[in-house]
């Protein structure tokens, strides 16, 4: 549903819209002189924008007033100061979209920021309509906040989203939504703002220097209105409500939001408490070198009291509480990849100083040599015997992966001791997984036996 | 920016040689053009047609034809006379010095008035096509709309002009020099569309787990050309196709968009619109080994096959099912040994799997061939 709040009009700017009335449709004579005859300046009913945030994109939707004459109105549309995309601009009547058609848009010469609609109308009197439009600088992303319980056993997530709008525009009591998603663009928004004209010149395509919105006036101008909004006191945080759409989700912002050019906006999108964490920590010599990398681990599903909704990517910030009057201290930051519902998440805390991972080579020898019709050595095996000792020096329990590769295809373990589940990943790799209770230490070692030369064939 | 000058001056004349010597002289009547015809069926070039009315005289005619600041191509101008073809005769044409103009001369027998036509190829001026697409909610069907943009930095401007596309009628339409105009050029209802998920080893990591951010997986619209879809009139000309969908609010939310490529009658046209991250593929080699080992007289390895086998891991993260495109590059000469999915061989070297994953499930494509006669 589309907000039917009151217009608050800011600056009638988005779009310029003037209504050129009294001209002969077909063919008129000057679009020059055409330019003076301003008669109406219709107010936005409604606005809703729909914010991207892999792409700097924004769509504008707006709901406006037209009064229409019978037969041909031509009406301005100015988008001079704006990150507005010129060919996105499209109208639609909403009322009598057969009675009220666009025959064509007109980008006339030696004027910039400035376009035409040429409106066959067969009725006389208001109409709304729709006018869809792209603008760059608007933009959303998401963050989150986690808390850890004192033993690490679960974790409360906060998610927030925050919008900035820098579009050079202020848009008032507009919906809000934020799509997440990948969409494929050929084009920046920005780039097409830019140009000299709309679609370019035939074989060539010209961009003009930016023409940065002016800050400073825009500034005092967002702080009036936002002193004016102010005075709507919210009784409660605003729901977000999320819905999966094609391949992306849509987040729709209850009610309708102002957020006014150089302003941003944080808006709670979610908050779980109690979710079931694992802390996994990884051995991985080819990755990490001989660090131990601590992990948060969890899933976007309903046994981990998530799963409503996917996780847009964003800075998480783990806290934990330390005690009984709920200090907190600061365990890391790791930004996320996009968690679709049902994914496992595992949050990369960074190097663990309290969990230890040593494997040493303890042993090496060859046999099984062959030799060659020269005499020469053409195939050998060897003998490894590694010992790896890991330890955890916390007062909680873990859970330790240690990871190794070889560098051949031909290899065979031998395992010896409390090696915990062993599983061949691929071709070169094979995991150790461990889990240690708190403050113990386990030892295990293993062969590995590898075939070289025609020992491998 | 400068006027265009696109004049036709005519200058009957009657003593030839006398005014020979004394230049050409400008401006004597001009006649107004009637019809003018800006054909934009070739995708490079564009052809102007147009018609005038001369009053010839009696005898030899000068018709001076100039286009300053106009981008003509002054070879391919060509006068066709229409009303006496038989009877009025195209003398000489010549090309004054350091000027954009020309000069016909043309014999008449009678003082009469003679439509001609006179076409060229003109620079500067084109047409883009645009795509507008709508989907339903379930992504079934689309509503199609192109529209014609025209450009017209030419330096000649039109005031009325029938424009011819490839097919279809011609619009009439006025476009001024410096100006660009967009217009609805049809609009095609429902349309059924294909949507399709694709991975390929070659492009993808086969670790997703180790790539920075969550991979996403190409996502494709496909509207087939055929009137059996709501189309097949004509080809769709290429174009930036902008996609929308519904979103059951009443409005509709930008989804993507693609450069559409030209889509004769009968074939299909590809849009891809963005990427998933609600499917995630995993591919692990899991066995690699050489077999029948041939050796020379030194004993080394001449001749092998080997015997390989990897695993796909499709896991859809979706409410939907869905049927993943999962494409295999394999080189050389190779034999499938077994596969617990069918595929097609669309290349020596590469295969197509179409694995279907249920709703939030998962599925394992496990891949055993040979590579024959390595050397």
């Amino acid at each position: 549903m589309i907000a039917r709040k009151s217009f608050r009009q800011i600056r009638p700017l988005a779009l310029i819209l003037l209504i050129v009335l009294g001209l002969p449709m077909a063919f008129p004579q000057s679009t020059v002189e055409a330019k003076v005859d301003l008669v109406t300046l219709p107010e936005r009913d409604r606005v809703q924008m729909t914010i991207y945030n892999t792409a700097d994109l924004t769509l504008i939707r707006e709901v406006r007033r037209l009064t229409l004459r019978h037969g041909g109105n031509r009406l301005q549309f100015g988008w001079a100061n704006t990150l507005i995309d010129p060919t996105s601009v499209s109208l639609k009547a909403l009322k009598n979209p057969d009675k009220v058609v666009l025959l064509d848009v007109s980008f006339p010469p030696r004027t910039r920021g400035l376009a035409e609609w040429n409106i066959d109308s067969e009725i006389a009197g208001e109409e709304p309509v729709e006018i869809t439009f792209f603008t760059s600088g608007i933009s959303w992303n998401a963050f989150y906040l986690a808390t850890l319980t004192p033993d690490e056993g679960a974790m409360d997530l906060e998610g927030y989203v925050r919008v900035t709008n820098r579009s050079g525009e202020d848009y008032a009591n507009a919906q809000t939504r934020l799509l997440v998603g990948k969409i494929n663009l050929i084009d920046r928004i920005i780039d097409l703002a830019r140009r000299e004209f709309p679609y370019g010149r035939p074989a060539e395509i010209a961009v003009a220097p930016a023409a940065p919105p002016e800050a400073k006036v825009m500034l005092e101008e967002a702080e009036r209105v936002m002193r004016k909004v102010a005075k709507e006191v919210e009784k409660k945080p605003k729901e977000i409500i999320k819905e999966a759409l094609s391949e992306y989700f849509l987040y729709t912002i209850e009610g309708t939001e102002t957020i006014p050019n150089g302003w941003g906006k944080r808006l709670p999108s979610f908050k779980q408490p109690g979710i079931p964490v694992v802390s996994l920590y990884k051995y991985d010599e080819e990755r990490w070198g001989d660090r131990v990398l601590r992990f948060l681990q969890f899933k976007n599903d309903k046994d981990h009291k998530m799963g409503r909704e996917p996780l847009p990517g964003g800075l998480v910030k783990v806290f934990r509480r330390i005690d009984e009057e709920a200090h907190l201290s600061y365990e890391g930051a790791d930004t996320t990849r996009y968690i679709p519902i049902g994914e496992k998440v595992e949050l990369n805390l960074g190097a663990a100083r309290d969990v230890r991972v040593r494997a040493v080579l303890i042993e090496f020898r060859t046999d099984h040599f062959m030799f060659n019709n020269r005499g020469d050595v053409s195939g050998w095996d060897e003998y490894r015997t590694f010992r790896v000792g890991v330890s955890n020096f916390r007062s909680v329990p873990i859970k330790v992966e240690v990871w190794r590769h070889f560098d051949t295809v031909h290899w065979d373990l031998t395992n010896y001791g409390d090696y915990g589940v062993y599983e061949k990943v691929d071709l070169k790799t094979a995991k150790y997984s461990l889990e240690l209770p708190p403050n113990t230490k386990k030892v295990f070692t293993y062969g590995l036996t590898t075939r070289h030369g025609r020992r491998a064939e | 920016m400068r006027r265009a000058k696109l004049g036709l001056v005519i200058l009957g004349f009657l003593a030839l040689a006398a005014t020979n010597a004394q230049g050409r002289i400008k401006l004597v009547a001009l006649p107004e053009r009637d019809v003018t015809i800006i054909r934009l069926d070739n995708p490079h070039v564009c052809l102007v047609e147009e018609e005038r009315v001369l009053t010839l005289q009696k005898g030899v005619n000068k018709v001076d034809f100039s286009w300053k600041g106009v981008r003509i191509d002054p070879d391919s101008i060509r006068l066709r006379v229409l009303s006496h073809p038989e009877a009025v005769q195209l003398l000489s044409l010549s090309f004054p010095p350091d000027e954009a103009a020309l000069v016909w001369k043309i014999a008449s027998p009678e003082g009469w008035e003679e439509r001609v036509r006179i076409s060229y190829l003109l620079s500067g001026i084109d047409r883009l096509v645009e795509y507008r697409a709508r989907t339903e909610k379930d992504e079934k069907n689309l509503v199609l709309n192109a529209y014609m943009v025209l450009r017209n930095f030419s330096g000649e401007d039109f005031e009325r002009a029938k424009v011819f596309l490839d097919s279809g009628g011609a619009f009439e339409k006025r476009i001024q020099n410096g100006e660009t105009k967009r217009m609805l050029f049809f609009t095609a209802r429902p349309i059924p569309i294909t949507k399709t998920y694709t991975w390929d080893a070659a492009v993808k990591p086969h670790d997703p787990d180790k790539a920075p951010e969550t991979v996403g997986i190409p996502v494709h619209y496909i509207v087939e050309n055929k009137v059996s879809h709501g189309l097949g009139e004509s080809a769709l000309w290429a174009g930036k196709a902008r996609i929308f969908q519904d979103d059951g609010q009443g409005t509709s939310v930008f989804i993507g968009e693609d450069q559409a490529t030209f889509t004769p009658v009968g074939d299909r046209m590809e849009l891809y619109i963005g990427d998933t991250r609600e499917i995630k593929v995993t591919q692990r080699k899991m066995f690699e080994k050489k077999i029948n080992v041939r050796r020379n007289n030194s004993n080394a390895i001449v001749l092998y096959d080997t015997d390989e086998l990897f695993t796909v891991k499709v896991e859809n993260f979706k409410k939907e099912p869905i049927v993943l495109t999962l494409i295999e590059h394999i080189s050389g000469q190779w034999d499938g040994e077994e596969s617990n999915f069918k595929y097609e061989k669309e290349t020596a070297n590469r295969i197509k799997f179409l694995v279907p994953v249920p709703a939030n499930g998962s599925e394992m494509l496990s891949f055993h061939y040979h590579r024959r006669n390595c050397r």
